[in-house]
């Protein structure tokens, strides 16, 4: 592109881009690494000419020109080749001669980007750095609580319970009249949340399965992952792994027929079913995995034929009401194993999840309730869903413990919090907070992808290309090229590591509360907040 | 031990004493010289520790009744104390020396802290004995023996210091070492005997007794079991193989306490339950082995491709008759004049005429240069050159005859065409002289005579079958098309259009005039108004001024449209340009506009176009406003009738010369059967679906910028990017990280660039260093996931 040129409206030069690619020409053996890399093709050679004019001292004899060519790498100003800031150039560089740097001031590239009238779409997360869990401080410290507990070394219990919890009368009575309660089952509080196979890629899929199960076999944590939509693959439902798997179904249903040719093979009932109702990161919009995403390995794991497009809408078809639907999903997926897998329905953090749980609370079949906050993850959604739609976690969570606590089911309905645990990496921290503000358990995505695998994602909009397949880690690629740059099972250790420092970050807060075998659900006697607002809205201390 | 006793009561007068004021009785006791206590005690704290009073000087307490918590805390190293009943919580705590003797059960918290002395106890302890003791260098180690079992979370926090646990009616006869023992033990040894259910393995480790332990162990318990009067158990505990020796893992012992690794539960649990290839082993074959960033061969995003004349260069697309004006400047720089020279003639008959003279040259305003503001290659050079094109090598003839009625360019192009196809074209035309308006109208200024001469005699060598001055009606033309397989009609524009307004009569139309003014038969007086400012106004002008008039006006309704060499010599010769201006009238004065202006004029010419006269086609054949309707192959509604040039739509001559071209190809195609006669939506060249190359493509980085004439054909060819075409320059080959490229000679002077895909990594930099842009990019094949 001549740099002397007519000009459009989007034009754009390299300070109009959110990322700008450092080059020293000093440094860069012209290797071709960066340029093989980069995931956007964002990078290229370029063939410069440099002039300088020989004068003497003096201005003795006449003065020349001189030209000299040298080669060096070029940034692409292209809307469509933006750098998007992943660094895998900065990675690969054997010399670290390059590197992107993030605009120093706002990009002019948003303006421009909806070329040809298309918004822009993209993966990832919100783009919002900081958020209100990391402000809730954890005020009860008890000294010396009897026994002293110690969080490293002092013997912890940190379970929690997924499941309709009756009272013991209640359930009594229940198990008289019926003969028959409602399972329950006993997880560790931080739940992998809903990542379809899909979404994610191969290896990434399995290395957070294969360190689940690590995590269960090998170091008794009961810790549980969902699948998401889109089906599981048949070996696992085969497999006794099943029994830490908890099996979504969403609105597009895929996948599901080859679980139920699969129900009467099942060594072991899954862990419990996720229906899906929406998506803290785009509430109310669906999804669609493209054709060229759906090759053989995805087409047989969802059980539909090949380069076919894949449509989640937005709601569930035939079911006109949240009260409908939900008496109709758990009901149908109860019966699918004989009433012994707990159900519960996830939804994304809104205005009206009250009015969801209070239904829930009527149904003698539900299970909990997931309720999914707008600092969510996606694979791919409009920007607009993504900055602009959706409800925080920490508030929705709250609202609706205190209605459980109001109507005196607080124990009796489980509510799992997720989106923005772990945003900024206090995933121990905003875990605790949630569960004090009365969640059951924390579901997570985002963070696991981070520690788990590397992805380069940050809430300063890097990378954040998970929609086009390109992820330069390979986590959200079905492209081999791309995924076979994660090892699964790197991905499983990282998982292990992930939870057993959880763990301990987590007892290192409850322990000072005093507690070790009951998760502090509800506690929020101990939480504290500098911002009065926010304490009054979320009904604990305000503290300075 | 019989000795005399100084005796401290824990109570006066029936009330018990405060812990504080039997601390001073104590240490007032011990100030006073006494060196042995007995202690009646009752429940007090901290009893015995902290005589540090007698110095050097050992002090003995003995303390009968119920000993408070803390017995024997801060104790210093002087100090034994023998507390005959059972130890409340803590006895021992923090001590620092003093050798405390329990006769009883112990409580919580023996030793707590403890960092020298020793404590030995008859019976069990509660829990957390021998937590956190730590051990000085400066001193011996602290040592508890227990005879009996120890209590829950026994040695917790221990970092120093023995413990010898003997499990003689321990209080869980199944577990001398309690509940979840020595957790965060970081230093000492514990020696115990009996069973146990486990201990924190990530911290301790068995070991084997070494003889000087044994030495130590058996001289230091006979000790232990005067102290208790238990000296009978003294063989039943001499046992070795009966004794355990826990100690503690070094920071690289603990360091080196794995879980299983990773690998191994994939091979030996993963896999073993879910099959061969895990997951999704049954689902696909694929090799999902991880892989490096940066790989090579079939792994690589990126394909590099020598797509060396795969698109059109700028020049190449832009010229309507087709011309491959960089392929003549390789030649030209491989130093192949002729060849460059007489490569053109499979073009044009008119090399040197057209692209030399009278072309406004797409080629030029089309080169990569010129967009970037440096000097486009010169073709005229080349054009100019032309004139010494040598005839080619006619293939023998087909046996096919084709018409076609006018001579001028387009018709002289296609007969050209066909004749080195081995078809015969017969030309016909009105004219004397064979070249139709080149010859007639085109001013010689603008074309030397000599040039155009050559030329023509170049074309009547290959085109012997003129017939000049043939009249031309509906007869003869049903008369032709008996007598050949094709016709093509290329007989221009003839038929001036003119103006309707008054005084119509007195203009004279730019065609009548210039072919007058070529030979001389026109004087145009001094004052010329030209109707119409386009580039055959221009020529008008400057064949007047040659011809003695001197205010020459040229007048437009809208901006004109002349530009080039035609406007250039115009505004040279005086030409002034006006517009808007709306003819009203043309009167002996000149000409009147709309607004009532006179421009006064001794000659009006008007230059507003001409228009094809076809009277003598039969109705058969469409028209278009006024034109010859043709699909894109020049065929007309009578397919075996062709029509190009000025009366399809006016052009450049060269665009007359490549329809000719085009319309050539189109009849040979249908003579040897490659496309039907009656067409259906055919392409026309060999070429023509070629795109033409993306101009950022080729980097004009390698050229000097201020260059800004050439002197010669040669430095014209230097300075050719030659873009989409490969200069053989070998940059690529230099420049590629991985010397995946070479250079393979084929036959002649044929060459191919090539990629070992096993080297290359797919980083782009040929294609960035190209200065052709010959090297594409693309992505490699989709690879199953």
């Amino acid at each position: 592109m001549p740099s002397n040129r007519p000009i459009t409206p989007s034009t754009l030069s390299i300070k109009d881009l959110p990322w700008q690619i450092h080059w020293n020409k000093d440094k860069c053996t012209l290797c071709g690494s960066c340029t093989a890399v980069c995931p956007v093709n964002a990078i290229e050679l370029g063939v410069f000419r440099k002039r300088t004019v020989e004068t003497a001292l003096g201005i003795e004899g006449s003065a020349s020109s001189v030209f000299k060519v040298y080669h060096g790498i070029r940034q692409r100003t292209d809307a469509a080749y933006a750098c998007v800031g992943c660094a895998m150039c900065t990675q690969v560089c054997p010399n670290d001669a390059i590197m992107p740097y993030r605009s120093d001031e706002a990009p002019k590239l948003p303006y421009h980007i909806n070329q040809g009238g298309q918004p822009r779409r993209r993966g990832g997360r919100r783009n919002v750095p900081g958020g209100i869990l990391d402000q809730i401080k954890f005020l009860r410290i008890s000294m010396l609580t009897d026994p002293a507990l110690d969080a490293g070394r002092h013997e912890f219990e940190v379970r929690t319970l997924l499941g309709r919890v009756l009272p013991p009368e209640e359930s009594l009575k229940h198990f008289n009249e019926n003969g028959w309660v409602p399972p329950v089952r006993e997880i560790y509080p931080l739940i992998i949340g809903s990542m379809s196979f899909g979404a994610l890629s191969p290896p990434m899929w399995e290395g957070l399965q294969m360190g689940v199960a690590y995590l269960n076999e090998e170091l008794k944590m009961p810790v549980r992952m969902c699948t998401g939509e889109g089906g599981c693959p048949p070996r696992l439902l085969r497999s006794r792994f099943l029994q830490y798997v908890i099996l979504q179904i969403a609105s597009g249903y895929f996948g599901w027929d080859e679980i139920i040719h699969a129900i009467p093979e099942m060594k072991v009932d899954p862990c419990a079913i996720e229906i899906k109702y929406g998506q803290g990161a785009k509430p109310g919009d669906g999804g669609l995995l493209m054709w060229n995403k759906v090759n053989q390995l995805i087409a047989a794991i969802r059980g539909v034929p090949v380069g076919v497009s894949l449509p989640s809408p937005p709601t569930h078809q035939t079911q006109y009401s949240i009260e409908e639907s939900v008496a109709k999903m758990i009901q149908s997926m109860s019966m699918a194993w004989g009433f012994r897998v707990p159900v519960y329905p996830k939804i994304s953090a809104t205005s009206t999840a009250l009015a969801v749980l209070n239904n829930l609370t009527r149904n003698g079949f539900a299970a909990g309730l997931a309720i999914d906050g707008e600092d969510g993850g996606t694979g791919a959604a409009y920007d607009v869903s993504m900055n602009s739609m959706g409800h925080p976690i920490a508030s929705n969570i709250r609202d609706c413990y205190l209605n459980l606590a109001a109507l005196g089911k607080q124990n009796e309905i489980p509510l799992f919090a997720g989106g923005g645990a772990g945003k900024t990496g206090n995933l121990a921290a905003n875990a605790a907070a949630l569960i004090m503000l009365g969640a059951s358990g924390v579901q997570i995505g985002k963070y696991i992808m981070q520690a788990a695998a590397g992805c380069l994602g940050s809430e300063t909009d890097r990378c954040n290309i998970c929609n086009v397949g390109l992820c330069p880690k390979g986590i959200t690629s079905q492209d081999p090229r791309l995924y076979r740059r994660l090892n699964p099972e790197d991905v499983a250790q990282r998982v292990v590591d992930v939870y057993l420092s959880f763990d301990t970050e987590l007892k290192k807060i409850i322990a000072p509360l005093g507690r070790s075998t009951s998760l502090p659900i509800g506690m929020s006697d101990a939480l504290g907040i500098n911002d009065f607002n926010a304490a009054e809205r979320l009904k604990i201390q305000y503290v300075i | 031990m019989e000795r005399e006793f100084y005796k401290i009561s824990g109570r006066e007068n029936g009330q018990r004493l405060s812990s504080r004021i039997l601390e001073e009785k104590i240490q007032q006791a011990v100030a006073a010289g006494h060196r042995a206590l007995l202690i009646e005690a009752c429940g007090q704290h901290g009893i015995g520790g902290r005589l540090w009073k007698a110095g050097a000087e050992p002090v003995y307490v003995k303390i009968e009744g119920n000993t408070g918590q803390r017995t024997g805390s801060l104790g210093y190293p002087n100090t034994l104390i023998e507390i005959m009943g059972p130890a409340s919580d803590d006895a021992g705590w923090l001590n620092a020396g003093a050798h405390i003797v329990v006769h009883g059960h112990a409580g919580n918290g023996l030793a707590n802290a403890m960092a020298q002395g020793k404590i030995f106890v008859g019976g069990n302890t509660g829990a957390r004995a021998m937590t956190m003791t730590k051990r000085n260098p400066r001193f011996a180690h602290p040592e508890v023996w227990v005879l009996g079992s120890v209590g829950d979370y026994f040695g917790e926090f221990m970092a120093g210091g023995i413990a010898v646990i003997c499990g003689v009616d321990g209080q869980d006869p199944e577990n001398v070492l309690g509940y979840r023992p020595l957790v965060g033990m970081v230093g000492g040894q514990v020696f115990f005997r009996g069973p146990h259910k486990g201990y924190s393995t990530s911290d301790t480790r068995l070991s084997v007794i070494s003889d000087d332990q044994w030495n130590w162990f058996t001289e230091n318990l006979k000790n232990f079991l005067d102290h208790i009067h238990r000296p009978e158990l003294l063989e039943s505990l001499s046992v070795r193989s009966d004794w355990n020796l826990l100690v503690t893992r070094t920071i690289r012992e603990k360091a080196g306490v794995r879980q299983r690794s990773m690998s191994s539960f994939r091979k030996d649990v993963w896999d073993k339950e879910l099959g061969n290839g895990g997951l999704i082993g049954d689902l696909t074959h694929l090799d999902r082995r991880p892989i490096p960033l940066v790989p090579t061969g079939d792994l690589r995003r990126f394909v590099p491709e020598w797509a060396n004349q795969k698109y059109l260069s700028p020049c190449e697309a832009s010229c309507p008759s087709g011309i491959p004006v960089q392929e003549r400047w390789r030649l030209i720089r491989e130093g192949r004049l002729d060849e460059a020279v007489d490569l053109a003639l499979a073009y044009t008959p008119f090399p040197a005429t057209v692209c030399g003279y009278l072309c406004p040259n797409p080629c030029m305003q089309a080169c990569t240069r010129q967009i970037n503001l440096m000097k486009p290659i010169d073709t005229t050079q080349l054009g100019k050159a032309s004139i010494n094109a040598s005839v080619p090598d006619l293939p023998p003839m087909s046996g096919k005859r084709i018409g076609v009625i006018g001579g001028g360019p387009a018709g002289i192009s296609i007969a050209w065409q066909l004749r080195q196809q081995g078809h015969e074209a017969v030309i016909h035309d009105r004219a004397g002289l064979l070249g139709g308006k080149i010859s007639s109208v085109i001013p010689e200024t603008r074309i030397p005579k000599d040039v155009l001469t050559a030329e023509l005699d170049r074309v009547r060598k290959v085109i012997p079958q003129v017939n000049l001055t043939q009249n031309l009606d509906r007869n003869a033309f049903g008369n032709l098309k008996n007598a050949f397989d094709f016709l093509v009609i290329a007989t221009g524009a003839q038929k001036p259009r003119t103006l309707p307004v008054p005084g119509n009569e007195r203009s004279i139309p730019a065609a009548d005039f210039l072919e007058k003014a070529k030979t001389g038969a026109i004087n145009p007086g001094k004052r010329l108004v030209v109707i119409g400012a386009g580039n055959v106004g221009c020529d008008v002008a400057t064949e007047a001024h040659r011809l003695g008039a001197r205010e020459l006006t040229l007048i437009d309704v809208q901006e004109p449209a002349a530009f080039g060499k035609e406007r250039k010599e115009a505004e040279e010769a005086g030409a002034v340009f006006r517009w808007p201006c709306f003819t009203k009238e043309i009167t002996a004065e000149g000409v009147v506009l709309d607004s009532g202006e006179l421009i006064p004029a001794d000659t009006v010419v008007v230059s507003i176009g001409d228009m094809p006269d076809l009277d003598f086609l039969p109705e058969n054949i469409d028209r278009e406003h006024g034109f010859v309707a043709v699909n894109e192959s020049f065929q007309t509604s009578d397919p075996t009738v062709f029509a190009i040039g000025d009366t399809v739509r006016p052009g450049l001559l060269t665009d007359a010369i490549g329809a000719g071209r085009k319309a050539a190809r189109a009849i040979a195609d249908i003579i040897d059967g490659h496309r039907p006669l009656t067409p259906q939506g055919t392409s026309t060249g060999s070429r023509s679906g070629q795109q033409m190359i993306d101009r950022n493509r080729v980097s004009l980085e390698y050229f000097d910028p201020r260059i800004t004439e050439f002197k010669d054909t040669k430095s014209c060819g230097s300075q050719c990017a030659s873009c989409g075409a490969c200069r053989d320059c070998g940059i690529c080959v230099a420049m590629c990280p991985q010397a995946a490229i070479s250079r393979e000679q084929k036959e002649g002077t044929t060459y191919e660039y090539r990629v070992d895909a096993d080297k290359c990594i797919g980083c782009g930099f040929c294609a960035g260093a190209c200065p052709c842009g010959v090297w594409e990019m693309t992505a490699n094949r989709p690879m199953e996931g």
